[in-house]
Formats: structure tokens, sequence, C-alpha cells
């Protein structure tokens, strides 16, 4: 060792502060807090779907919701294990939800090809770009949870990270209007509620990675 | 674990609880083994600057190391960050050079963010500003500006470290 590094070392030495370890499990609980509350917020505003109000919720609110939910499950996981760098650490997981969950989008696109113009009418876009809108505010309340998280720790990819927490957020998003929005057809779930999705995996990759590079 | 990831493990663990006998110890250690990491990834007169970057990680992301895991293979994922950044510092470099070579470029950019770092810099101490505007504005080496500062190329290093984190801590409050 050379003699500045001698003297690098104790200056940092010097300058040591206990650090609380970051525990996964900690990210995971503030993720869930995050999730909570954006679904609160989203209940308290607007109101929950009438059919879960009846206690009946419909099959396409638990298949969507569900996909949604298991697609931002793996992301988060993902994302929040990123602030514990480690080579040889390898959670590709995420990838297969996100190919499952792509079947509502590819279902919709599927349906748009064959019916065209009525299947645009089927989307209910006008209630669509409210989702779009909406579920995209309520996502940004969990990424500012996980870029927050990310920012303590020290991920190895910013980019893998960006794109997962934008993944994750979408889905928050999405997850927590779920219980408001009343519309079921696959092609508006398929569209709008992809739409948000995708436009927060991007807006993750774009924006992200600036914020945690350490 | 094996015994000398064990005991590095067990080093880590005592620093983040404030330890500094046993964070000194871990940072001898751990600038060893940086240093044989990228012997072979790094020119020779870049060699000291890489792991003393990657040291000055290690200090900053200190809670970032979960104690329940080993040690080595989360020191190897800051030393191939600090790595990969140290690469992208090099083409950024010939970027740069290639820039100021086009003569009479629009000057007023570059002037407003030098009132702006001035600004800045007088909410610094003397000596972490006058490092980092050396450093970070005008260019010079760190060989360079320890000779002009006359403070030694690790306490520029460290001063330039403490600095840009108070002045990050100030952008971001501003």
């Amino acid at each position: 060792m050379t003699r500045d590094t001698d003297q690098l070392i104790a200056g940092l030495v010097d300058t040591l502060q206990p650090a609380s370890p970051l525990r996964f499990s900690r990210g995971a609980v503030l993720a869930f807090g995050g999730l909570v509350l954006a679904i609160g917020l989203a209940v308290l505003q607007y109101g929950i779907r009438p059919d879960l109000m009846a206690g009946h919720p419909h099959a396409m609110f638990i298949l969507a919701g569900g996909l949604f939910l298991l697609l931002g499950l793996a992301c988060t996981v993902a994302t929040v294990a990123m602030s514990n760098p480690r080579v040889g650490s390898d959670r590709n997981g995420w990838g297969w939800a996100a190919a499952t969950a792509s079947l509502l989008p590819l279902s919709a696109l599927a349906i748009a090809l064959i019916e065209g113009q009525s299947a645009w009418l089927a989307s209910e876009p006008d209630h669509g770009v409210i989702c779009l809108g909406i579920s995209l505010g309520l996502g940004l309340i969990f990424a500012a949870i996980l870029v927050s998280w990310l920012r303590r720790g020290a991920p190895a990819s910013p980019e893998r990270a960006g794109l997962l927490t934008g993944i994750a957020a979408g889905c928050a998003g999405v997850v927590a209007f779920t219980f408001v929005c009343p519309i079921n057809s696959i092609m508006h779930i398929g569209l709008w509620h992809g739409l948000a999705v995708t436009l927060g995996a991007m807006a993750g990759r774009l924006v992200v990675p600036h914020l945690v590079r350490w | 674990m094996r015994a000398e990831d064990a005991t590095l493990a067990r080093l880590m663990a005592s620093s983040q609880k404030g330890d500094k006998r046993a964070y000194a110890m871990l940072l001898e250690e751990a600038g060893k083994w940086l240093k044989s990491y990228y012997r072979r990834r790094v020119a020779p007169d870049h060699l000291e600057d890489v792991v003393q970057e990657a040291l000055i990680s290690l200090h900053r992301k200190l809670a970032s190391y979960d104690p329940e895991r080993p040690f080595l293979p989360w020191l190897a994922a800051i030393a191939r960050y600090r790595w990969v950044d140290h690469l992208r510092k090099l083409s950024r470099v010939k970027e740069t050079a290639i820039d100021t070579d086009f003569a009479g470029a629009p000057e007023e950019p570059a002037i407003a963010a030098k009132l702006s770092l001035e600004t800045l810099f007088a909410k610094l101490p003397d000596a972490q500003a006058s490092v980092i505007e050396l450093v970070k504005v005008q260019g010079f080496s760190i060989a360079d500006a320890s000779q002009a500062s006359g403070q030694s190329e690790s306490l520029v290093k460290v001063n330039i470290h403490r600095g840009l984190k108070k002045l990050a801590a100030m952008i971001e409050r501003e």
C-alpha cells in the first residue's frame, strides 16, 4: 500500500460513523407501505369499484390485478435487493412475470387487429386516459420510495435498477387504481393499464439511473 | 464463507457499528484485495487512483453491506462498479478534449455554471472549495492540485469527496 493510500485510509477511518445495514426486509416493508398508501389514496379519492363494494369481485379484477401485482412484486423484490450489491446475484424472475403479464396487452392487440375500430371504442378511451394518468400519478409515490431506497444503497447496475423501478411503479399505480376502475374489458385493461406499466418502465429507465448513480 | 471472507465479514460488521480499529484493518485488507483486482484491469498509472476511489465508495456505501452475507462478493460488486465508472470517465475525457477544439463556442453556459459554482463554493471550507475548483473545474490532476494547494494527494481526494458531498446536499436543498 502506498503512503497516499495509507493516508486516505487514515482519513476514512477518522470519519467513520456507525451505519445501520440496509436490510432487504426493511425495504420490502417500505415498498408494501407504498402500495397500501397508493391504494388508500385511490380509494379515498375516487371510491371503491361497485363489484368490490358489493363483495363480489369480477374475475377480471382478480386476474388482471393479480398479474400486475405479481409483476410489480417480482420487480420490487429485484429492485430492493439491488441496494445490497454482490457479484453472482442473479434475480431474473421478473422477466417471466413480465412475459406472463404481457399476455394482457397482447390479447388486446390481437382483438384490435381482428375487430378494428370497435375494439378501440371497447377500450373506452375517455376513461382510459384518466386511468393512465391516475395510475402513473399513483405509481410516482411508489417510485419515490424505491428510488430513495436505492439511493441509500449501492445499485451496481443503475440502468437495470431504473427499468425495474419503472415497471414496479407502473404496476403499483395500476394495481392501486384497479380498486377504483370499474371497467373489466380486456381491451381497456390491456391497452390503458398495460400502457401505464410500459410508460412507467420507459420513464424509469430514462430518469432513475441519473438519480441512483454513486 | 471462506476463512478470509469470514474474517473480513466480521471486521465489516464491527465497522458498521463504528469500531475504528476494525475499520482500519478492513480497509487495509480491502485495499490489498482491490489492488490485486485492478492490477489486470487498469493501466498501472491509474491503479492507485482507482483503488482509492473504490475505498472511498466502500466508505460511502458502508450501509449497503448486509452482515449476514459474504463480504468479498459485495466488495467485488463495488470494485466492478468503480471499474466501469473509471472506463466511462476515460471515454468522457476524450470527448471533452474533442469538444474544446471547437473555437468560438458560446461561453455563456460555462460562465453561468461557474458563477453558480462560485456561489456554492463560497459556502464550503476553503480547503475543499480550492481543490474542487482545481480538479473538477480547471481539470488539474490530483498530483497537480496537490502541489498547487499544498495538500497531500490523499487529502485532496478526501477534501474533494467531502466537498462534493456537501455541494450535492446543498444543490438538493436549493
